[in-house]
């Protein structure tokens, strides 16, 4: 919202600069966002007389004028075709800045300047070049009768002003209109609100006897207001209300509509007028329509009107879009005589939702949907209608209609000083805070030793209870004078919740692995469905703006590939990414809303090199091992290698339960997917629901010291051949199971395949590693559990003792 | 004979390169030979003033030996070949690859810096769904039920009920239904924080993301009072901003605190810069307090949030959001 400052100077008398008016209307909440200067008083610019005019010496096209400037006769080389001794002309001296720029936007400065050879001492200027027009034929010719030396400024109406860009809160529709913003100045300055002087005469009189104004959705439409002014002649507005109206970026149309914009910015009460003898029946009907409704509004628009939209129609079809729009039909143009004012009060939600529908928003439903005054109609249609009258001539038809089903009256609240004290910590007297209501217009009054009678007037619907009364008093007092409090409590902590140290554990872990945290959109395209396990499971969002926001993520895979992709796309050789995030897919009970599991994964993935090409090292791709190992070493840091239990599920991946509980899976990813990102490298991903994990280790009793083992441990090799189809996994997990817990170390130390022990088998040899607390461990001790190891394998897998 | 010159000839004898038999005569024949440096220098002691030749007699015998065992050992190495032994690869100063280092995301660092200065303030840590009911991300927090936030324009709902609101569910569009859970969950005192992913239906530009994060604090208990969120806010600013930040507070509005505001820091220096909007805070309205069944005369609270990609764009000068959620690595690398 603009605010212009000399237009603001109209209702409160104040020396206050720009930059200071910024200042306080920002710390009363109406903050400024931007200042900006328009026009020009245009300083060093006189009134000159031309006094001999020959041609320039070297230049064709040039003159050499000399100038009377009333302190001096100046030389001044002039291009303009028009110029000519005996002309009175506006001269810009030297060193005077004048509007235009140049090409970088600079504001061009007169020097001294010689031209072909011949000094000149300031420009005669043509219209363009003072910012008046955009005029550049010739220079501007003066009243010869205009004395040399007269500033321009005290022969043109120059005007010059400064424009505040408000960001206006949804609380505060009493600002949006400069009377209403000059009311937050002048009660933070304790200064008087000049409000315009509006005489309101008696009611009906002849306006009731030229038209009749009906009501028929009383709750869409609390109050009409019309006037009528007969015999205007449409003209343009004076320059006053022309500055005004451009001051803040307004386009003046005619007087009578520049009149209805002049008010509302005015006072924030929208007015429309309406060619009186274009209303059909002399009536006016407040109605909304069942279905949807065609009309054109008065930008040549035919817009379809939604049912349950509001119109102000005459006895035959709808004429305006209420509160948002006139018609075409019924607008003020050239040859309009008689002038029907309206000024209404529209309930907020319905032009809300009509304005939203046909993406239309205007100063007047701006000002609608948040809530105008609902008791300046009449006050805000008397003072247009003499302004008309003003300016177009006309005269104003006695009296006016007012149909108010709806009346609403000033709100009476209470205010205790005992609870503002209590809310803000500060030590306000009762006086003070009574001084600083009024000065708002609240009509206050201590009506005991704590408790203040306040009525509130209706431009401020946002003041409903005690509290926001706290807050009027805070912000015309200055959030930043409220003094600091003696003390500040300092309760007893409560002891973090478990999620968030195990999330920064797992984050540390990450990081020490060597993998860079990343973080993706948890909305996903709608293609990346088909890539998922149970696409039937996802979740999408209704009304995504794009159809790459379709789908809440059911896991983190998208959004690594997507990273992954990115980075090779940009001469990346390899990456290591981790992710924690939240994921969401359909379930039967959910976890904080029904139906919704939503829970926090890490993705640990990889992709790419894992050497480039060097010295020391063959280039080599990044395999399923590699993952495998650095999982290993992150399961290692939480301190679940003793719980994980590994399962394959199939040739390129494996699953990961504890508790029988599923919370992982390590994987290649498909050439699918991969290739839907183009990524010509395989990538592996590892992704484990943390609020899984967390769950178990959150039960889990705290692990303690062990002590370090007296003895020596001894190791032991054994190799099995066994069908190529068993998993290594399995038979390890078998060996486990056999051995007792004096096995403290199982390592696959080779692998081995060929036609020396048969086809179709392979042969693994372990290395393990036993250890007894209470004594060194001799072969003899151990080889009881060999051949416990190699009997269940044998059972198992029909595995043999390789010799 | 200055020290000067001893010190240039001891690091010209350690310098001298042998890797050859020729190469071994000719530092010999330089140095130790009978007409080589040292022992002509060890001839001219007598040519020294009395008090000094103590002293250079001692320091020209340390330069012998250290000649001498250079000239041992060099033999010594010429004889077993270890020269020839030394290959490409024993160049120490051979370049290697660059070990895989990981790092934390910059909006996890910049979170992780809000965390600590409340942990030091005395906050614990809640958290809640991304996404939520009706009810926590809007109605409890006395969103009216026109309220523009509840617009399928600005909101991704996941479910919406023409006739019921309160079936609706939405991605949170703030991570104040925390505050509404955590308040059901608990009574006062409640002191938290609650960061989080916060979504807003709108197109990815630089200056807008479809979703982005927060950190929230609430404050809940008897005699909380607006003076002790101005002062809670004050370190806030000056932990995060540095001591001599520039601050000012001004009014502004949310439906789930009264009165509100929001604070600026300048940013700049004193001739020149603008006002930024860091955060946004107030005292919990009492409509929040009835919703989750708490007595507003009883207790008071405040409430304050923050963007972390905005503190994140503010402090590294980042100027286009969607540089946090590409991942490329050469803007992760900057961040280790």
């Amino acid at each position: 919202m603009k605010i212009s400052i000399d237009w603001l100077k109209d209702y409160i008398d104040t020396d206050l600069t720009v930059d200071q008016i910024e200042e306080k209307l920002t710390l009363t909440g109406l903050e400024v966002e931007g200042v900006g200067h328009i026009g020009s008083k245009l300083p060093g610019v006189l009134v000159g007389k031309v006094l001999t005019c020959e041609d320039h010496p070297n230049a064709d096209r040039l003159k050499v004028c000399t100038v009377d400037i009333g302190s001096a006769e100046v030389s001044i080389i002039c291009g303009a075709p028009n110029v000519a001794a005996g002309q009175t002309v506006p001269v810009a001296t030297v060193g005077t800045t004048l509007p235009v720029t140049d090409k970088d936007g600079n504001h061009l400065t007169l020097r001294k300047a010689k031209i072909r050879g011949v000094y000149s001492h300031g420009m005669i200027c043509a219209e363009d070049e003072l910012g008046l027009s955009n005029d550049h034929s010739g220079i501007m010719v003066l009243d010869d009768n205009l004395k040399s030396g007269t500033p321009l400024s005290e022969v043109l109406s120059l005007y010059e002003d400064d424009v505040l860009e408000i960001g206006l809160t949804p609380n505060r529709p009493d600002a949006a209109s400069h009377l209403g913003t000059a009311r937050d100045l002048a009660a933070v300055e304790n200064k008087t609100l000049k409000k315009p002087d509006v005489k309101i005469p008696d009611a009906g009189a002849e306006v009731g006897k030229r038209l009749s104004v009906e009501i028929r959705n009383p709750e869409k439409c609390h109050r009409y207001v019309a006037k009528i002014i007969e015999n205007v002649t449409i003209a343009e507005s004076p320059d006053w209300l022309k500055n005004r109206l451009k001051a803040i970026g307004l386009r003046p149309v005619t007087n009578v509509v520049d009149a209805t914009n002049f008010v509302l910015h005015e006072m924030g009460q929208p007015l429309h007028a309406f060619d009186y003898d274009r209303v059909a029946g002399k009536k006016i009907v407040v109605q909304s329509y069942e279905q949807t409704t065609k009309f054109s509004t008065l930008d040549d628009v035919e817009r379809e009107v939604p049912a349950g939209g509001l119109f102000i129609c005459d006895g035959e079809k709808p004429v305006a879009l209420a509160g948002i729009m006139g018609g075409g039909n019924s607008e003020i143009h050239e040859g309009t005589k008689n002038v029907l004012l309206e000024s209404a009060y529209f309930e907020p939600v319905g032009i809300r939702k009509t304005s939203k529908a046909l993406a239309l928003q205007t100063d007047a439903s701006y000002r609608f949907e948040r809530g105008i005054d609902p008791n300046i109609t009449l006050i805000a249609a008397e003072r247009c209608a003499q302004i008309i009258a003003d300016i177009a001539g006309g005269t104003i038809v006695d009296g006016y209609i007012d149909v108010h089903p709806v009346v609403t009256s000033p709100k009476e609240l209470s205010l205790r000083i005992s609870y503002l004290n209590k809310v803000l910590g500060t030590d306000f007297k009762i006086d003070e805070a009574v001084d600083i209501l009024n000065r708002l217009e609240i009509e206050a009054a201590a009506k005991d030793s704590d408790a203040i009678g306040c009525v509130v007037p209706t431009f401020r619907p946002d003041i409903e209870r005690e509290i926001d009364l706290v807050e009027e008093v805070a912000r015309i007092f200055d959030y930043n004078k409220i003094p600091a409090p003696e003390f500040v409590r300092y309760i007893r902590p409560a002891p973090l919740p478990f999620t968030e140290t195990f999330t920064n554990q797992v984050k540390t872990a990450a990081r020490s692995l060597g993998f860079h945290e990343i973080f993706s959109n948890s909305l996903l395209p709608e293609k990346a469905a088909k890539f998922t396990e149970n696409p039937k499971d996802i979740i999408p969002t209704l009304n995504p703006i794009s159809k790459d926001q379709a789908l809440l993520r059911p896991d983190l895979l998208y959004g690594f590939l997507r990273s992954v992709a990115w980075n090779f796309n940009r001469s990346a050789e390899s990456v290591r990414f981790f992710e924690v995030g939240n994921t969401f897919r359909h379930s039967e009970k959910g976890t904080y809303i029904e139906n919704v599991q939503e829970e926090t994964h890490i993705l640990l993935g990889l992709s790419g090199l894992k050497h480039v090409e060097h010295w020391r090292t063959e280039p080599g791709q990044y395999t399923f091992f590699d993952l495998k190992e650095s999982l290993k070493g992150f399961v290692k840091l939480l301190g679940l290698s003793d719980y994980l239990i590994e399962r394959q599920k199939d040739n390129t991946s494996l699953l990961y339960f504890l508790d029988e509980q599923q919370v992982g899976s390590l994987r290649k990813i498909s050439d699918d997917f991969c290739n839907y990102f183009e990524i010509d490298a395989p990538a592996f991903a590892a992704e484990f629901s943390l609020t899984r994990l967390a769950e178990f280790l959150e039960k889990k009793s705290e692990d303690t010291y062990v002590e370090i083992p007296k003895f020596p441990p001894i190791d032991y090799d054994i190799a099995f051949v066994l069908d190529k189809s068993t998993s290594s996994g399995d038979l390890e997990q078998t060996i486990r199971e056999a051995a007792s817990d004096r096995l403290i170390g199982l390592r696959v130390f080779d692998v081995y395949e060929g036609e020396s022990i048969g086809r179709g088998k392979k042969s693994i040899a372990y290395r393990l590693l036993f250890l007894d607390k209470s004594k060194t461990l001799t072969i003899s001790d151990v080889e009881p559990i060999i051949q416990k190891i190699t009997k269940l394998a044998a059972q198992r897998f029909s595995a043999k003792l390789r010799s | 004979m200055s020290n000067t010159d001893l010190n240039e000839i001891r690091e010209e004898i350690e310098k001298f390169p042998i890797s050859t038999s020729e190469g071994l005569e000719e530092y010999r024949l330089k140095y130790l030979s009978r007409n080589g440096i040292i022992p002509d220098l060890l001839s001219r002691i007598g040519d020294a003033p009395p008090e000094q030749r103590a002293m250079l007699g001692k320091e020209l015998n340390q330069l012998k030996n250290l000649a001498q065992d250079k000239f041992k050992k060099a033999q010594q190495d010429l004889k077993s070949g270890a020269s020839h032994k030394q290959k490409a690869t024993d160049d120490i100063t051979l370049q290697v690859e660059p070990q895989p280092i990981g790092s934390l995301h910059p909006i996890t660092q910049v979170l992780d810096e809000i965390k600590s200065v409340f942990f030091r303030l005395g906050f614990t840590v809640a958290s809640g769904p991304e996404l939520e009911d009706d009810f926590h991300n809007f109605t409890a927090l006395n969103f009216p039920p026109e309220h523009p936030a509840r617009d399928m324009q600005d909101t991704f709902f996941i479910r919406k009920d023409e006739n019921d609101t309160s079936n609706d569910r939405v991605l949170r569009t703030h991570t104040s239904p925390v505050q509404i859970r955590l308040m059901e969950s608990q009574r006062p005192p409640i002191r938290a924080i609650m960061p989080g992913r916060v979504y807003r239906n709108e197109a990815i530009t630089a200056k807008s993301y479809c979703l982005f994060h927060q950190v929230e604090a609430l404050y809940v208990d008897t005699h909380v009072t607006f003076a002790e969120l101005k002062e809670t806010l004050i370190i806030l600013a000056q932990m995060l901003y540095g001591e001599d930040v520039r601050y000012r507070l001004r009014p502004s509005f949310f439906p789930f605190t009264e009165p509100s505001l929001e604070m600026d820091v300048w940013w700049g220096n004193e001739h020149k810069g603008q006002w930024l909007e860091v955060l946004g805070a107030g005292m919990v309205d009492p409509n929040v307090f009835r919703a989750v069944d708490i007595d507003p005369e009883v207790y008071s609270g405040y409430a304050l949030g923050l963007g972390i990609e905005r503190m994140a764009m503010l402090r590294y000068g980042i100027n286009d959001i969607r540089l946090f959620y590409d991942n490329d690595l050469r803007f992760l690398n900057q961040f280790l």
